[in-house]
């Protein structure tokens, strides 16, 4: 959740902009401390006018008050409204079971009624081990931090960096990663997790530098269209699977989620291993049970959110749920070895020492790209790609970050899509029209799902609604005026993306699940862009993110095609497992078209 | 180019030669790009034919502050450009639905926006002149 380090872009040098303009003249006239970010002079580009044509986007038009935020008056960090910290043990009392009324599993309500209660910002102090947080619900600040972190170049904290290095050295490292991950900041675990850089890591060089190698390769458009093929043969696979699981009353025995993760495994096995795990077949898979993966996976899920925001006893010792948590990640790293028939040699691990097994994991994982690159001869392939660009060693990071941030995200960003899906027949069905009117009869081809802007427009709306990841985050890396309030620099601002993308404010009639306004709006809509980024924004937007689309929009695209869903249960309400997701069993009705 | 520049020895032909081949060819696969600041500052440059507006402006070192923060990668919209529209409408592909959600997010989107990473240089495109509309960066110091 926390971001630090906006490094400059190392293929060019930074000076600063010799052609002055009126604005900058007015502004250099300003504080250091607090004209930082204060946008008091707007000089708007005349020919810049933001026509709302454009046939099917969200037109991003800048409302003016995001420069109104003009603070004539800054007020300082403790004026911040929020729940006062007690003395001693602060906020964090608050998270604590029956006592504390805030509910770990339903940080959403609680933040709705902290915006509710507070405003537009509000400050989370006293927080055990852990920055302040400013949780932020107004999109135009949203936007305007996003914008303002662009290519800025700006150290990181020392104190935060000398943590990270703690951690490492104690061997912290994959969990706190994982729990980093856990908030699609993907990218800070990824360099915690590789040891020599890190002294590097400092000044945030060595972060960008591995951002801009890897996103390259992951982020560009083509890369996930290479898998669209293969991705589109595992839901192929998933869509059997759920038919072949279904009871005879056509329902999904148990939870659907079940069923998704695995699916979601065996993607990600192929995105980022280059390896069919078989996931949907636990016999060929013998150690890769259903029963070690549900169970590894079930403790992941739970752990995140109490070791995140609780207090954090595991920072000191190894906590039971510490090591659950540990082992959970073991088990899934040897299952994705084992069910390799070459990987014998694994096979002594020692199933119980966590502590050695987590750097076990590492390098297994890193033997295990080095099989996968022998057994692949494809150039094309992601893993290739990612040695040739940045080298066996970030490449293996890299691997095993997707591999295991990518799972517990996708998978419940499905689960939620196909339950509100089953909820509305009527979005099915017209659904399945364009999908129909796009394929004519054969099979999804890759590039097929750019054709498709309604199912694109469903996903986001979800995704809106619902979004896996409630909020999203930065670590101040300067003071930052945000709302009016001067906040001071290492403070955790999260950006509540779940609040917002339900506001009215930001969305016309925000409580309707209406995918057309993600395909066209008529004058008057209320759409902010930055309200809803559930991928986030910037050099940190989530790295799987074109995989994590190819395979949603795959698999959702199939649901469609082969069945009718409907959900007839009592209504699911949603909750933090740590990703946000029905408080399921999602029990799905699937009758064959 | 630097590289012309710097070849003035003789002591062979075949350098020569050479020396003057790449410089046709160099020639053949420029075009001239033109941003037009928001402030009315004009740069004038060349890039090659293949590249995108974003390599031209990393490859020349022009001084856009925050242009093309992701470096290519389509996750933010700093190397936002607008086109005029006869420009735009000549382009041969269409913005991406990636490169569409992105210019959602751009500040001051017109319907001639794209992003300058996703603009590829052809012949064609010589002389073309770019807008790089004001970012709220421009605001700060």
């Amino acid at each position: 959740m926390r971001l630090t380090v906006v490094s400059k872009w190392p293929r060019r040098t930074w000076i600063l902009r010799e052609f002055s303009t009126a604005a900058r003249i007015s502004q250099t006239g300003d504080t250091r401390d607090t004209g930082a970010l204060a946008p008091s002079v707007k000089t708007q580009c005349p020919s810049v006018t933001g026509s709302g044509a454009r046939a099917r986007s969200t037109n991003a038009i800048l409302h003016e008050d995001i420069f109104d935020g003009s603070t004539t008056t800054v007020r300082p960090w403790e004026e911040v409204p929020g729940p006062k910290p007690l003395p001693l043990v602060g906020n964090t009392w608050r998270f604590i079971p029956y006592v504390g009324g805030y509910s770990v599993r339903h940080v959403d309500k609680v933040c709705t009624a902290l915006w509710r209660q507070y405003g537009r910002c509000v400050r989370l102090a006293g927080l055990l081990g852990r920055p302040d947080m400013l949780f932020v619900f107004d999109a135009a600040e949203v936007e305007r931090v996003f914008r303002s972190e662009d290519g800025t170049p700006s150290q990181t904290i020392d104190a935060f960096s000398k943590l990270l290095q703690a951690r490492v050295e104690k061997g912290f490292f994959w969990s706190r990663g994982k729990l980093r991950r856990s908030y699609r900041s993907v990218n800070i675990c990824i360099i915690t997790a590789d040891k020599p850089k890190l002294n590097n890591f400092r000044h945030g060089e060595s972060w960008a530098v591995f951002r801009a190698k890897v996103a390259r390769v992951v982020l560009s458009a083509g890369a996930a269209l290479r898998y669209a093929q293969q991705v589109a043969d595992v839901a192929d696979d998933f869509i059997q699977r759920v038919r072949e699981v279904r009871t005879s009353e056509m329902e999904t025995p148990g939870d659907i989620l079940n069923e998704i993760h695995k699916w979601s495994l065996e993607s990600l096995g192929l995105i980022a291993l280059d390896t069919r795990l078989g996931c949907f077949h636990a016999k060929e898979g013998k150690k890769f049970g259903k029963r070690a993966l549900d169970r590894s996976r079930e403790y992941i899920f739970l752990c995140v959110g109490d070791l995140e925001l609780r207090a954090p006893w595991w920072r000191l010792y190894p906590t039971k749920t510490f090591k659950r948590y540990i082992a959970a990640l073991d088990t899934i790293l040897r299952c994705s070895i084992s069910v390799n028939p070459l990987e014998s040699i694994f096979n002594h691990l020692d199933r119980d020492s966590s502590w050695r097994g987590r750097f076990e994991g590492q390098r297994i994982t890193l033997q295990h790209v080095d099989r996968s690159l022998k057994l692949t001869n494809s150039k094309t392939s992601l893993l290739n790609q990612l040695v040739a660009a940045a080298g066996p060693r970030v490449a293996t990071v890299a691997a095993l970050d997707m591999f295991l941030v990518g799972i517990d995200t996708t998978s419940n960003a499905v689960a939620s899509i196909l339950y509100q899906l089953s909820l509305r027949p009527e979005v099915q069905e017209r659904l399945f029209e364009e999908i129909s009117s796009v394929l004519q009869g054969r099979t999804l081809q890759p590039g097929d799902l750019a054709q498709m802007p309604y199912l694109k427009a469903c996903v986001k709306e979800v995704l809106r609604m619902y979004p896996v990841v409630i909020g999203n985050g930065r670590q101040l890396t300067k003071d930052t005026i945000i709302c009016g309030y001067n906040i001071p620099k290492g403070t955790q601002v999260i950006f509540q993306h779940y609040v917002m993308g339900n506001s009215d404010e930001y969305f016309t009639e925000a409580s309707e699940f209406r995918p057309e306004r993600w395909l066209s709006r008529q004058p008057g809509d209320r759409h902010h862009a930055f309200a809803s980024l559930p991928f986030g924004y910037g050099k940190r937007m989530c790295l799987g993110r074109r995989f994590a689309e190819l395979e949603i929009q795959t698999v959702v695209c199939k649901m469609i095609q082969a069945f009718r869903m409907s959900y007839d249960h009592e209504l699911l309400d949603y909750h933090i497992h740590p990703m946000y997701t029905p408080d399921g069993p999602i029990r799905l009705t699937l009758v064959d078209r | 180019m630097p590289k012309s520049d710097s070849g003035t020895s003789f002591s062979s032909v075949s350098q020569v030669i050479r020396i003057s081949t790449t410089k046709l060819a160099l020639k053949e696969e420029k075009v001239k790009v033109t941003f037009i600041l928001c402030d009315g500052k004009r740069i004038e440059t060349e890039g090659k034919v293949g590249d995108t507006l974003l390599d031209v402006v990393v490859n020349n070192d022009l001084n856009i502050e925050g242009y093309g923060a992701c470096e290519g990668t389509l996750t933010c919209s700093t190397c936002h450009v607008i086109l005029k529209q006869d420009v735009y409408d000549s382009l041969p592909e269409q913005p991406s639905d990636e490169e569409r959600d992105m210019l959602d997010l751009a500040y001051g989107l017109t319907d001639t926006s794209r992003l300058g990473c996703q603009i590829t240089l052809t012949k064609q495109l010589d002389g073309l002149e770019v807008l790089v509309p004001e970012t709220i960066n421009d605001a700060r110091s």
